[in-house]
C-alpha cells in the first residue's frame, strides 16, 4: 500500500513549503538576493548611494517572494503550468506592490520623497525583473524537482502494479485451465481402465482430450455455441462420473432452440467445477448437479445447482468464479451477470445471465 | 510371513489399480480392506490392524493426513497423492513413504522394498511421522486464508444471495444495518460495522471511519484536505469517502 502514501504526499508536495522553516528560509533568500542585487546596482552606478537602492531592492524582493508564497498557499498548484502562472502573477503583482512600498519605506528612513520619473521607474522595473527571475528560478527548480521525482515514482509504481496484475491474471487463468489434481487423477483412472475395461478407458480419454483442447485454447474471446459449451461440460462431468461413481449424479437441460445461441467458451464450466470441487467432493455421500438453461425476458439464463455442502462463510470464493464475473463484465457490460445463491436445503445455485443473441459489448 | 494392508482412496478405479499392481509385485501382501473415505479408513485400521496403510491424501470427510495423525505409530503409512506439491516435498525431506498418481510400477517396487525392510527389522512403524504430518497439515491450513469472512449473505425476498467479500467495494453503516456496496449495486445486511470489523480479514479490509469499512484493493488514492481530514477515492466509483483522523495512520508508510 505504499503508493497510497506517495499519492498523499503528492497532494501536499508543491505547496508543502508552507511551513515556518520554509517561510523563514524563503524570506532570508529574498533578503539576500535583494541585497546582492542592490550591491550589484550600486557597483554599476545605478542609484546615487547604496542604502536607498538597498531599501528599494528589498521592497521589491520581499513583496514578490511573499506574494508568490501567498499564492502557492492559496492555490496549491498541482501542475507545472499552474506553478509557472503563479510565478508570473507573483512577479507582476509583487512589482506593483514594490512600486508603492519602495518609496513608502524610503520616506521612513530618509527625509526625501521618491518621485517616479521615467528614468528611475525603468531602473526599478529592471530591478524587479532581475529579482523576479532569480526568485522564480529558485521556486521553479525546487518545485519541478519534486514533481519530476514524484512522477517517476508514480510511474514506476503504476508499471509495477500493472505488471503484477497481468502476471497474476495469467497465472490464475492457467491454474483455472488445468487443475493438476484433476489431470493426474484422471490419467490414473485411464491407466487402470486400460487393463480392466479398455472401452471405458478409451471413452474417458476421448472426453479428457475434448475437455483439454477447449480449456487450453488461447482464443478465449471467440464465441462458440451454447451446445458446444454444454458438450465440454458433459465431457468434464463424464470424467468425474467415472471417478466418483455413485457419488456424482448430474442432469443437463438445454432446450433445442438455445443450442445455437452464441456463447463464450469456458464460462459455465468453472461454475460446474466449483460445484463439484467445493460442493460435492468434500461430501462423503456426494450429491447432484443440475444444469438448467432457459430463455427469460430476452436473456439466456443458465443455472448450475448442486446440493453439496455449500459455502460456509469462511470458504473462499474460487478464482474461477471471480474470473467468470470479470469476463461477463468485459463481454456484456451491465447486461451480463453472475449471481450466487444458497440452494435449498443445501448447496449452491449459480446463475449466469447473458443477452440472447450474444451481441456483445466488445471483445476482451 | 504375510502382511496385511488396506487401501484408502475415494476413487474405486484407483483402488483397483493399486491392488492389481500390489498383487503382481507383492503377492504375499493381503489386502484386507478398501476404504472410500477417511472415516472408513480409520474403522478398517481399528478392525483389521493392518501393518501397512495406503492413504490417499484427498478424501472426503477426513483427509489422508488427518487419518495419518490418528494412526501414526500403529501401522506403516504410504501416502498416495495426485499432486500435493508441498506434502510431497515434506515427505521427500523426511523420508516418508509416498506414491504419486498415476502410480508407476518401478516406483511402487522401491516402496515395496522399503516396506519389506522396515517390516523385517521391526514390526513397529517409524516414529516421527506425526511431526511431519502436523507440519504439512498446518501449512495446508494457513494456505486456506484463515478463518475470515469470505461471503456476505444477503436475504433477497425468499432467497439468500452470496456476495464474495473480495468483490465488495465498501461497507457503510446505515441506521442499525450495513450497506454492502459492490459494482453490481447495494444491499442491506443485518451485520453491524463492528461485527464486520472483527470478522473480515484486516489485511484486505480497513475501517477508515466509524461507519465505513473499505476494501483495500479497491482504493485508488487518499488525499488530505485543508482541515487535515483524509479523503479516499475508490477505483471505478464516483463517490469520495471520509477517513477519520483516527484511521489516517493506516495510510502512513507501512
Amino acid at each position: 500500500m505504499r503508493y497510497l502514501l506517495q499519492d498523499q504526499e503528492h497532494q501536499g508536495v508543491i505547496s508543502q513549503h508552507i511551513n515556518l522553516r520554509h517561510l523563514i528560509f524563503d524570506f532570508l533568500y529574498a533578503v539576500t538576493i535583494s541585497a546582492l542585487i542592490a550591491v550589484f546596482l550600486t557597483i554599476i552606478g545605478i542609484g546615487d548611494s547604496f542604502l536607498p537602492v538597498l531599501i528599494i531592492s528589498e521592497s521589491f524582493g520581499i513583496s514578490i517572494s511573499s506574494l508568490i508564497n501567498l499564492l502557492f498557499w492559496l492555490v496549491k498548484p498541482q501542475k507545472i503550468t499552474s506553478v509557472i502562472s503563479i510565478l508570473i502573477m507573483g512577479v507582476a503583482g509583487g512589482t506593483l506592490i514594490g512600486l508603492y512600498l519602495g518609496p513608502f519605506m524610503l520616506r521612513q528612513f530618509f527625509p526625501m520623497a521618491l518621485q517616479w520619473t521615467p528614468r528611475n521607474l525603468l531602473q526599478a522595473i529592471i530591478l524587479a525583473i532581475v529579482f523576479g527571475g532569480a526568485i522564480s528560478y529558485f521556486f521553479f527548480s525546487r518545485t519541478r524537482l519534486k514533481v519530476s521525482r514524484l512522477e517517476i515514482q508514480q510511474e514506476r509504481i503504476r508499471r509495477l502494479s500493472t505488471e503484477k496484475e497481468a502476471l497474476e491474471a495469467n497465472l490464475k487463468l492457467l491454474q483455472a485451465q488445468i487443475e493438476p489434481h484433476f489431470l493426474f487423477n484422471t490419467l490414473s483412472n485411464i491407466l487402470s481402465l486400460i487393463d480392466t475395461s479398455p472401452d471405458r478407458g478409451k471413452a474417458m480419454l476421448v472426453d479428457l482430450i475434448h475437455y483439454l483442447r477447449t480449456s487450453l485454447s488461447r482464443t478465449r474471446h471467440d464465441l462458440i455455441t451454447l451446445n458446444q459449451e454444454i458438450e465440454i461440460i458433459h465431457a468434464y462431468l463424464n470424467i468425474l462420473k467415472i471417478r466418483m461413481g455413485e457419488r456424482l449424479r448430474f442432469m443437463i437441460e438445454l432446450p433445442d432452440n438455445l443450442k445455437e445461441q452464441p456463447f463464450p467458451p469456458m464460462l459455465l464450466q468453472p461454475l460446474v467445477e466449483n460445484a463439484v470441487k467445493h460442493g460435492l467432493e468434500p461430501q462423503i455421500r456426494g450429491g447432484e448437479i443440475l444444469i438448467k438453461i432457459e430463455e427469460k425476458d430476452g436473456l439466456v439464463r443458465a443455472e448450475i445447482i448442486d446440493n453439496g455442502i455449500g459455502f460456509t462463510s469462511c470458504s473462499e470464493a474460487g478464482v474461477g468464479m471471480i474470473n467468470v464475473r470479470k469476463r461477463l463484465r468485459l463481454l456484456y457490460g451491465e447486461r451480463g451477470r453472475l449471481l450466487i445463491e444458497e440452494n435449498k436445503p443445501t448447496g449452491v445455485k449459480a446463475v449466469v445471465e447473458v443477452p440472447k443473441g450474444g451481441d456483445h459489448h466488445h471483445d476482451p | 510371513m504375510t502382511h496385511k494392508a488396506i487401501i484408502a482412496d475415494d476413487e474405486k478405479e484407483l483402488r483397483t489399480y493399486l491392488k492389481s499392481l500390489l498383487a503382481a509385485d507383492w503377492p504375499d501382501l493381503v489386502i484386507c480392506g478398501e476404504a472410500e473415505n477417511g472415516k472408513e479408513a480409520l474403522e478398517l485400521v481399528e478392525a483389521e490392524r493392518p501393518q501397512v496403510v495406503f492413504l490417499d491424501i484427498r478424501m472426503p470427510g477426513l483427509s489422508g493426513l488427518e487419518v495419518a495423525k490418528k494412526i501414526a505409530g500403529v501401522c506403516h503409512i504410504v501416502f498416495v497423492t495426485a499432486y500435493d506439491q508441498y506434502a510431497v516435498e515434506a515427505f521427500e525431506r523426511e523420508a516418508v513413504d509416498y506414491l504419486v498418481k498415476p502410480v508407476s510400477r518401478e516406483r511402487l517396487m522401491q516402496t515395496i522394498q522399503r516396506l519389506k525392510n522396515h517390516l523385517d527389522v521391526s514390526p513397529a512403524p517409524p516414529a516421527g511421522l506425526t511431526a511431519v504430518v502436523e507440519h504439512v497439515l498446518a501449512s495446508l491450513n494457513t494456505k486456506k486464508a484463515g478463518d475470515f469472512l469470505h461471503w456476505i449473505r444477503v436475504q433477497i425476498k425468499d432467497s439468500v444471495r452470496l456476495i464474495p467479500v473480495r468483490e465488495v467495494d465498501y461497507f457503510q453503516a446505515k441506521d442499525k444495518y450495513t450497506l454492502v456496496i459492490t459494482e453490481d449495486g447495494e444491499s442491506l445486511i443485518r451485520k453491524s460495522i463492528k461485527e464486520l470489523t472483527s470478522e473480515l480479514d484486516p489485511d484486505q479490509f480497513w475501517q477508515i471511519h466509524r461507519s465505513t469499512i473499505v476494501n483495500v484493493s479497491k482504493i485508488e488514492k487518499v488525499s488530505r484536505s485543508i482541515t487535515g481530514r483524509g479523503i479516499l477515492r475508490l477505483k471505478e466509483r464516483p463517490e469520495l469517502l471520509n477517513v477519520s483522523r483516527n484511521y489516517l495512520h493506516l495510510f502512513k508508510q507501512m
